[in-house]
């Protein structure tokens, strides 16, 4: 028997993962926080926190994300992705903090994964009948060996093929059964024994006569493995993270790229001209979102669109988007509404987060116009699930234009609809909703440009400090003034430019060899933002906030310009 | 007002601290320097606790000094719904016997981590193997009891006493070296007993999240 990371082993019981359980396992010295969502995914996870490496066993399962003890941090259900850090509110945590996972196969009543390859457990076709009847579990203070070699003097007539870890046999009872010795440590293991088609009536006496069996064969291997020299402890291999995470974006010319391929699962009406799609990967999984995050949906005539997730926390196993059939659509979202069907391939990027979502307010409110609901309603499941107290306003036409209405159903009495006003008396509305800040609160506005605007206006007139006014625009309706010439200094790069009237920054950068990441290239979503140095930054865009841009620390390159003949950039 | 005489991280005070917060009650500290500064075993401690222990509880004139003696007192006295200390016959016996258990805990993983953290002079290793004798005998019975529908040391519909009196030795195990990684049924109960309403914590004892 030789113990190489490529075997697959059990490692729990299925019913060691009950509802809101993190159960604490191991193999081959690799420890593991393992525990099940409420969708019913079963996470097997390296056992320590990537901030201060504290064990996720201890840790809390909110069922839809495990949150570590020790500062907060949370991370999402099948992706392991840290979606939220509770010292840093403001901020979305970066893509690299993922926990390390581990594949994983329920059967015959067990939890099987492994340290190697994902080629699944060995295959126990007298196993196969369902009936089966999982012991207790024994723990043992000796090698997986010993535990092998006491279950083979009862007999095994399965064979010896396989990795040697199991043994199968007729009990004196006439049942079938299988064992599994689970190499915990060098020193430790656990034996784990499933019966197949024990029909005996009282299944508790079955389970106890097994019990005292396998204690009597744990007391023998004990006993042996006490007088034998201790072997070494196996040492843990802590990876680093994954080369795909840690590598830092190449330099392209590319501009917006496209990584990844999903399949539309699912198109349904979400509401009156909205349509929602439902995409699942084409192979492996999709990596972590954050509520507020949005991802670049590349269409197949060449256009690119961005689109909010509208995914619950640890709704992992696919991206929900929505998108508002748009009249005068240059081919963005008729194409979606159009052309675009179940089962069709679609090339996305990774989602970002320009949006991110505080979970420290005393209240949160959300005020969403029409399809401006989507990032707004993955920001209120989030805080609605951890119990936070939020308050949800969506304006609409009417009933049939409330888009996920099924969702926003689900907040119960902290959803309100306001139907049918036209301006003046959505104005009169805001100022009833925002007349007067509770004490902590943070609202969250998404929607048509009018509305945003008349809601900031109405905020900061009731006295709402910036920082507690969070807005994503849809589109950039300001016009645009590309007349001016000036000069960027690259700190970072070490090149000086000349940006022309008619050309962008973000444009001069890509044509320079320089690239950074950009999404919907208006000024609205915040993606190719860079850090100013020095120079006066003349603002064109609708994602920083008034006192963002008095600062003048941070650039959307897609619009803004300079004021002074030359501005230096942290790029 | 019920005053006890308490010192943070003990898990014998824990044990009252427990159960006077799943009763609802009010209580004052009176803080013992139990370490470094040895109070419990001054003269004038000795007239409370003759024995030199902390928990003290008083209560209306009224004193006592062994929590698990305690525990039958606050719940007989101030449980209205009676199921923290059953009276009926063998239920009430089969409490007693895990108050025997958890005197045993106290005396293997209480003592190991007593001999970590206070230095106590005890043999730490003899109690560690002593502590994990235990655990499997904890963790078999309520793996069983799983099977059978019962969520508790005892056959209730709720806990007990029983509860309160094996929880802190067992939940600090690990501050005396006693890993709890080889008892997984003995780890869903403590997640059953922190879901109880009105449980508190205390250092190096997490909250569980919120069950069904």
């Amino acid at each position: 028997m030789s113990l190489t990371n490529d075997i697959w082993s059990p490692i729990a019981a299925s019913g060691d993962l009950p509802f809101r359980h993190v159960f604490h396992g191991q193999l081959l010295g690799q420890e593991f926080a393992a525990w099940r969502a409420d969708d019913g995914h079963v996470n097997v996870w390296e056992n320590r926190c990537l901030h201060r490496g504290v064990r996720l066993s201890i840790g809390l399962n909110d069922g839809r994300e495990l949150v570590c003890q020790y500062h907060g941090w949370r991370y999402a259900n099948r992706t392991a992705g840290c979606t939220y850090i509770p010292a840093h509110p403001a901020d979305a945590p970066a893509r690299t903090i993922t926990n390390r996972t581990y594949p994983v196969v329920e059967r015959y009543g067990l939890i099987w994964t492994t340290l190697g390859e994902e080629r699944g457990p060995p295959a126990r076709p007298e196993l196969d009948s369902g009936d089966l009847l999982t012991l207790r579990e024994m723990a043992a203070n000796a090698p997986a060996a010993m535990a092998v070699a006491a279950l083979r003097r009862h007999g095994d007539d399965g064979g010896q093929e396989g990795d040697g870890l199991s043994v199968t046999l007729t009990t004196p009872e006439g049942t079938r059964a299988a064992f599994f010795v689970q190499p915990v440590d060098s020193g430790r293991c656990v034996i784990r024994g499933v019966l197949a088609g024990d029909r005996s009536p009282d299944s508790i006496a079955t389970l106890r006569l097994h019990n005292e069996r396998l204690k009597a064969l744990r007391d023998v291997i004990e006993a042996e493995a006490l007088a034998a020299p201790a072997p070494e402890p196996l040492a843990p291999v802590y990876a680093p993270v994954s080369a795909e995470l840690a590598e830092m974006p190449g330099l392209l010319k590319a501009g917006r790229r496209a990584s990844l391929s999903v399949a539309v699962s699912r198109k349904w009406a979400a509401g009156a001209d909205v349509a929602g799609f439902e995409l699942a990967a084409v192979s492996g999984g999709l990596p972590t979102f954050q509520p507020g995050g949005h991802i670049d949906v590349h269409l197949p005539n060449g256009l690119i669109r961005p689109y909010s997730l509208v995914n619950a926390p640890g709704e992992t196993g696919s991206y929900v988007i929505g998108v508002k059939r748009d009249p005068a659509s240059r081919g963005g979202s008729q194409t979606l509404h159009e052309t675009v069907r179940e089962g069709d391939l679609l090339a996305i990027s990774e989602p970002r987060n320009n949006f991110p979502l505080r979970r420290d307010a005393n209240l949160t409110i959300f005020i969403a116009g029409g399809v401006g609901v989507t990032p707004l309603i993955a920001m209120a499941q989030a805080l609605d699930h951890s119990g936070s107290a939020i308050a949800f306003h969506c304006f609409a036409r009417d009933e049939a234009h409330i888009a996920f209405a099924d969702r926003l159903g689900a907040l119960k009495s902290r959803f309100t609809p306001h139907l049918g006003l036209d301006p003046v008396e959505t104005e009169a509305r805001l100022r009833t909703l925002l007349g007067q800040r509770p004490v902590g609160a943070h609202v969250y506005l998404c929607g048509p440009t009018p509305m945003l605007e008349t809601a900031r206006r109405v905020a900061a007139e009731a006295g709402w400090p910036e920082a507690a006014v969070h807005f994503e625009y849809f589109k950039n309706e300001r016009a645009v003034d590309a007349g001016s010439s000036f000069e960027i200094a690259l700190a970072r790069s070490a090149l000086t430019l000349t940006v022309p009237a008619g050309r962008t920054i973000l444009e001069v950068l890509r044509d320079n060899g320089v690239d950074l990441p950009s999404s919907c290239e208006q000024g609205a979503c915040g993606t190719c933002e860079a850090t100013v140095l020095e120079g006066e930054p003349d603002h064109q865009d609708v994602y920083l906030s008034d006192a963002e841009k008095r600062e003048g620390r941070r650039i959307m390159t897609c619009v803004s310009r300079a004021r002074s003949a030359r501005i230096t950039l942290d790029v | 007002m019920i005053a006890l005489h308490d010192y943070e991280l003990s898990a014998e005070c824990y044990k009252v601290r427990l159960m006077l917060g799943l009763l609802g009650l009010k209580w004052r500290v009176v803080p013992v320097d139990y370490y470094p500064g040895a109070e419990h075993k001054t003269p004038a401690f000795r007239t409370l606790s003759p024995l030199g222990r902390i928990p003290v509880l008083e209560d209306d004139g009224f004193t006592l000094h062994e929590p698990h003696a305690i525990l039958i007192y606050l719940a007989g006295r101030y449980d209205t719904s009676d199921h923290w200390s059953p009276r009926e016959p063998r239920l009430a016996a089969e409490v007693a016997q895990w108050l025997s258990f958890a005197v045993d805990l106290d005396a293997s993983a209480g003592a190991a981590r007593r001999a970590d953290g206070f230095f106590e002079a005890v043999d730490a290793d003899a109690a560690r193997a002593e502590a994990h004798r235990l655990f499997r005998i904890l963790d078999e019975h309520l793996w069983f009891g799983e099977r059978q529908g019962r969520g508790w040391l005892c056959p209730a519909e709720r806990p007990t006493i029983a509860e309160i009196a094996c929880f802190p030795a067992v939940a600090l195990s690990e501050e005396g070296g006693v890993s709890r990684q080889d008892y997984p049924a003995i780890r869903r109960w403590m997640d059953r007993v922190k879901r109880v309403p009105g449980f508190s914590v205390m250092s190096g004892v997490f909250p569980a999240a919120p069950g069904r």
